[in-house]
């Protein structure tokens, strides 16, 4: 299943996003900047890689800026 | 520190069922962090109550799962089990192994964590339990370099697992290690970075025996089966009457569909075919006289979960019967506009057979044009109150 | 860097040889002793799988004992069940019987095949799960010691599957199992309002609670639970810490019985609640091995070959499950969920 790269634009819009927020679904983030989903699935996996975003799992899974959620204390 | 005393959890190194305390300790012996799990256990129970804390925000780059983080609430007390993490390892089809992937999997294991494992989780994969944030991505790298890979957790396609099909039992009708492989393959990104409503689970078994309970935790269950007839070898079916068995008594009178009949004098037994719903009680009984037929492949069924949210369900029937076979294509492109169906409206935590249980069987079928068969239903609605489509209105 | 989604290790690279030449084509099989498979092949191959229960979490140690023996007796060569028992798979005829006197020397239970009890599958409980009404290790050690004598037997009326899960979140299909204990917290949580305002998102809070019983409280930025409206599945506390549902006191175990996943004779069916709690009582649950024992003993005594237990219940009827057991029916057996009404009896024809 080869999705090739993503696109380098949505990627900026996905950061710019989520630095408005503490955590998204990646389906809010699609709605939100206006680009299909699986975009926004492949832009954070290579954001993910990049180490600019993590995922975070809180009973589903959000995605975040990388460190912006705390782990308890 | 001098050992603690865990007089209570002693208790459970008694009798004759191997004991998880004795493998515990057994651990205890070269790792802190399996020492202070033993004594915190032996807190809980004094307590009655459980000592983790929510998972978070651990895992090794480039996945958003296959790691699950706990941290103790009595960190101060406990100390080597205040990062507890389990990381979830794929392990191969139908759990084959041969004893050096093992040993290399205890190696890696001995130099980064507890030394305790499941073997295997609910789901599947194999369990290394407790090790610190720091040795994550360490042990991740050497598992990696060694030809493994990390399972799912999180809002994702869970590890798929099936039955030991083919490679040991006559009953399978479909090659179940080949597709769970294949899947896990094919499926990597959504296995690896969750990015779903909720979990999703493929389980396959290769017939309706379904010893890896597909049916009832799986939101796509695939269950081998048969469209023609059973086979009935009449030489072997002699061979159990002359050996006592009640063909009467324990094979006819229990099909559920009486689809059989057994001629005491000839000792033959003879099927209805257009009667029998293909149970394999019979094929249980004298697996040397009755077979599956011969066209083969399997039915497939969504929805399984289990009680949270809005109670069990178990997989109802969308397939009677589909082919098996390698490159899959009419299954992938299925579970394709099922997974998009699914992504589109579902809710946040709201699995598979809950999203069509609230929108309707009729709509999924028709979105996801799936066509609607009496195999589907034990029985017809009771009630009138059909949604008719507008194009089927007189205007 | 290392590399991503290298996938699990090719299966077809661990069969063993016999498999492998055989795979496909296996003809039927025999279970020549208990906790003894022999599988034969179209092309007259025999192989022996001997299986032996382990208590799934087993250290290195363990796994480095199977592999020896494995090593010993299989050429190397190994696997999982389902139910967590492991199956050392014997190409020579002749290695079996020395590999089960060594299993044996050692205390490796070999059983769970065929008409026999099979290993309890379970979840993590106090070991390592966060929203534990009791421990899962413990009381399985504790059941499967009281009923290990039918673990190496082949002469059940039928299959036994037992399986425990430590709170309702169910996970590991016990709630299609033949007896199912399963852990239960019966209050409702506890709100730390301080700890809401620190961080909850209230919304994807009050979603998650399935009775709708969580509403927002806006003037103190914090949630109410309408406590009669909870029945205690622990959702809101995996969503949020501050709402502590573990509850020491009042924690415990219920007992579900007759579910199967087989489609053998009978469909597919859920366990069924017949005792709603029982003490936690550590480090033995003595009440839940009773419990246990007394509904297998009484399946056992009372169910025509080939039942399984919730075939026997089905044919005798579920009245009659609780007179013969003994088991005191109350309000809680009564479902009063969402799916509640297919339970109730729509027929005046009955037993006592």
């Amino acid at each position: 299943m080869e999705k090739g790269p993503a696109n380098p634009e949505v990627k900026e819009k996905v950061l710019a996003y989520l630095d408005t927020v503490e955590k998204a679904k990646s389906k809010e983030i699609a709605a939100k900047i206006g680009v299909p989903k699986g975009d926004v699935d492949l832009a954070v996996k290579e954001l993910a890689m990049e180490d600019k975003v993590e995922y975070l799992y809180i009973t589903t899974t959000f995605v975040a800026l990388k460190g912006k959620v705390k782990p308890p204390q | 520190m001098p050992d603690k005393k865990t007089p209570k959890l002693d208790e459970l190194e008694h009798g004759p069922w191997p004991s998880f305390v004795t493998e515990i300790k057994k651990a205890a012996i070269r790792n802190e962090s399996a020492k202070d799990l033993l004594n915190l256990l032996e807190r809980s129970y004094d307590d009655k109550r459980g000592h983790w804390k929510h998972g978070g925000i651990v895992g090794v780059r480039g996945y958003g799962g296959g790691v699950i983080g706990r941290y103790t609430d009595l960190p101060e007390e406990y100390p080597h089990v205040a990062e507890f993490h389990t990381m979830r390892i794929n392990a191969p089809s139908a759990w084959f192994y041969k004893t050096e992937t093992l040993r290399t999997l205890c190696d890696i294991w001995e130099k980064h964590g507890s030394g305790l494992t499941n073997v295997h989780g609910s789901t599947g994969d194999l369990i290394f339990l407790g090790m610190k944030t720091e040795e994550l991505q360490k042990t991740y790298d050497e598992l990696s370099d060694a030809g493994f890979d990390l399972g799912g957790s999180g809002s994702c396609l869970r590890s798929p697992s099936c039955c030991v099909g083919p490679a040991r039992c006559e009953s399978a009708c479909y090659d179940t290690l080949a597709l769970c492989y294949d899947l896990t393959n094919s499926y990597q990104d959504e296995l690896h970075r969750p990015m779903w409503p909720y979990k999703f689970k493929f389980k396959m078994s290769g017939c309706a025996n379904d010893c890896v309970a597909a049916i009832a935790r799986a939101d796509c269950s695939i269950i081998g089966t048969w469209r023609d007839s059973i086979q009935v070898d009449q030489d072997q079916v002699k061979a159990y009457a002359e050996s006592g068995l009640d063909i009467q008594g324990m094979v006819c009178d229990k099909c559920p569909t009486r689809a059989l009949k057994y001629d005491h004098e000839k000792k033959e037994l003879h099927v209805i075919a257009e009667d029998c719903s293909r149970c394999m009680h019979c094929i249980n009984v004298m697996p040397k006289a009755v077979r599956p037929g011969k066209e083969k492949g399997a039915t497939i069924l969504l929805g399984g979960k289990s009680t949270i949210v809005q109670s069990a369900f178990l997989s109802w029937v969308i397939v009677p019967f589909m082919k098996m076979e390698p490159p899959y294509t009419e299954f992938k492109e299925m579970v394709a506009r099922i997974w998009d169906w699914w992504d589109e409206n579902g809710k946040t935590r709201e699995r598979l057979g809950e999203l069509i249980y609230r929108l309707g069987m009729t709509k999924f079928l028709r979105e996801v044009g799936l066509p609607p068969v009496p195999q589907m239903v034990f029985r017809p609605r009771a009630n009138p109150y059909v949604f008719w489509p507008q194009d089927e209105i007189v205007k | 860097m290392s590399k991503i989604d290298g996938g699990p290790p090719d299966y077809k690279k661990l069969l063993p040889p016999i498999i492998t030449e055989n795979y496909g084509q296996w003809k039927y099989h025999e279970i020549p002793r208990a906790g003894v498979l022999k599988h034969v092949s179209e092309k007259g191959y025999a192989l022996y799988s001997v299986r032996v229960g382990s208590p799934r979490l087993v250290s290195i140690d363990y796994i480095r004992d199977i592999c020896a023996l494995a090593d010993s007796y299989c050429d190397g060569y190994l696997r999982f069940t389902s139910r967590n028992n492991v199956e050392f798979l014997v190409s020579d005829e002749a290695k079996v019987e020395p590999l089960i006197k060594e299993l044996e020397a050692k205390g490796y239970p070999i059983g769970g095949v065929g008409n026999a009890l099979s290993n309890i599958v379970h979840t993590q409980g106090w070991v390592h799960c966060h929203t534990p009404a009791t421990d899962a290790s413990g009381i399985v050690k504790a059941v499967m010691d009281d009923l290990y004598e039918y673990f190496g037997r082949t002469d059940l009326p039928a299959k036994l599957k037992v399986a425990m899960a430590c709170c309702l979140n169910m996970c590991g299909a016990v709630h299609c199992s033949d007896v199912a204990i399963l852990g239960v917290h019966r209050t409702p949580p506890r709100v730390d309002h301080e700890k809401i305002r620190k961080g909850t998102e209230i919304p994807t809070l009050v979603a998650a609670c399935p009775t709708g019983a969580i509403r927002p409280d806006p003037k103190n930025k914090s949630v109410v639970v309408n406590e009669e409206r909870c029945m205690y599945c622990g959702n809101c506390y995996t969503m949020s810490p501050a709402m502590e549902i573990l509850d020491a006191k009042n924690d415990g175990i219920a007992i579900l019985v007759g579910g199967k996943v087989s489609n053998a004779r009978t469909a597919p069916s859920f366990s069924r609640l017949v005792i709603p709690f029982l003490p936690n009582n550590p480090p033995r649950w003595p009440e839940v091995t009773a419990a246990v024992r007394h509904i297998v003993e009484t399946w056992l005594n009372n169910a025509r070959k080939g039942e399984r237990v919730g075939e026997w219940i089905e044919r005798i009827g579920w009245e009659r499950f609780f007179s013969l057991t003994e088991i005191p029916f109350t309000d809680k057996h009564i479902d009063d969920f969402i799916f509640s009404r297919e339970t109730f009896r729509t027929t005046a024809a009955f037993k006592y």
